[in-house]
C-alpha cells in the first residue's frame, strides 16, 4: 500500500562495508532502548534467507525480532520485522545499498506492510472510527504478544 | 509506569491491561474521565495518568465540554505508530552511520574522506 515508510541517507564507505555493518555488526549500533530487554548482550542476523534476527540477553534468553527474506550482499537485504510485536503483526523491511562511489553508499530503507497490523488496508486508509475498531484487536494482540 | 524514554511509544502504551481496557471503552463511544473511571477499579488520578500516556502515544485525544474533558480514540492512531517507527529508524540510522563511517572494512581497507 501507499503508506510505506521511507528513509535514505549516504554513508562514507563501500556498499560491501555498509552491508556488513548493517547485518554483522547490528549489535554495535542498534539503539538498546529499541530492544525487548533494553540491554541485550548481542544482536544476531543469521546471514541467509530464512535466517533469524534476534537479541540474546545476558541470561541466555533469545527474543526474536524477525526473519531474513532477501539476502543479496552487498546490494539488497530484506526481512520480516516484528520487534516488540507478535509475529502475526510482522511488517516488511527492505534495505538497498546503492553504490555512489568507491567510498560512498546510499542506504535506502523502506518499511511497509502496515496493512497486516489491521484486518485490511482499507481500514488503514480510511482511518475512521470503524477502521479503528477493526484495528484495535490487532494492536492489542500485538501488544499482548510481547508480554 | 512507562519509563520516561518510552513515553509516546504506542506499543508501550498498549502494554498495560488497564490502558487496553480504556481503549476498548472508547471504541464503544466517547467518554469523560469520570465515566471511564467508573469502569475501572482504580482511582481517577490513576485513570488520568493512563489517559495522558495514551494521548502522548497518539492513541486518544480529548476535547473540553463544559468543565469536563471528553476522550475519544484518535483516528490517526495508525499514523502515531508510523511516526514512532520513523523516529526509531531515524535514531538507528544515525547510530549506524557513525559505525559505518568510522570503521575500516576488513578486506578492502583504506577510505578517503
Amino acid at each position: 500500500m501507499s503508506d510505506s515508510l521511507r528513509l535514505s541517507f549516504d554513508v562514507a564507505c563501500s556498499a560491501d562495508h555498509a552491508f556488513t555493518v548493517w547485518t554483522g555488526s547490528i549489535g554495535t549500533w542498534w539503539p538498546a532502548d529499541h530492544t525487548v530487554s533494553g540491554s541485550p548482550e548481542s544482536v544476531v542476523m543469521e546471514p541467509r534467507p530464512g535466517g533469524r534476527i534476534y537479541e540474546r540477553t545476558a541470561d541466555g534468553t533469545d527474543h526474536d525480532w524477525g526473519e531474513i527474506t532477501v539476502w543479496e550482499p552487498p546490494r539488497r537485504l530484506g526481512y520480516l520485522w516484528h520487534l516488540r510485536a507478535d509475529r502475526r503483526a510482522a511488517t516488511d523491511v527492505e534495505i538497498r545499498f546503492v553504490r555512489v562511489g568507491a567510498n560512498s553508499t546510499r542506504v535506502e530503507i523502506e518499511h511497509r506492510g502496515w496493512e497486516r497490523l489491521g484486518a485490511g488496508g482499507e481500514q488503514w486508509r480510511r482511518r475512521n472510527r470503524a477502521g479503528w475498531q477493526t484495528l484495535l484487536p490487532h494492536f492489542l494482540e500485538a501488544a499482548e504478544g510481547r508480554l | 509506569m512507562v519509563p520516561a524514554d518510552l513515553e509516546g511509544d504506542p506499543f508501550e502504551a498498549l502494554g498495560d491491561p488497564q490502558r487496553r481496557h480504556i481503549l476498548r471503552v472508547l471504541a464503544a463511544g466517547d467518554r469523560s474521565v469520570q465515566e471511564i473511571a467508573k469502569t475501572l477499579p482504580i482511582s481517577r488520578p490513576a485513570v488520568s495518568r493512563h489517559l495522558r500516556l495514551l494521548r502522548q502515544a497518539g492513541l486518544v485525544a480529548d476535547r473540553p465540554q463544559g468543565t469536563r474533558r471528553i476522550y475519544h480514540l484518535q483516528d490517526q492512531g495508525v499514523q502515531a505508530v508510523q511516526a514512532y517507527l520513523l523516529q526509531v529508524w531515524g535514531e538507528a540510522a544515525a547510530r549506524y552511520r557513525l559505525v559505518a563511517d568510522n570503521t575500516t572494512p576488513r578486506s578492502t581497507g583504506g577510505r578517503s574522506e
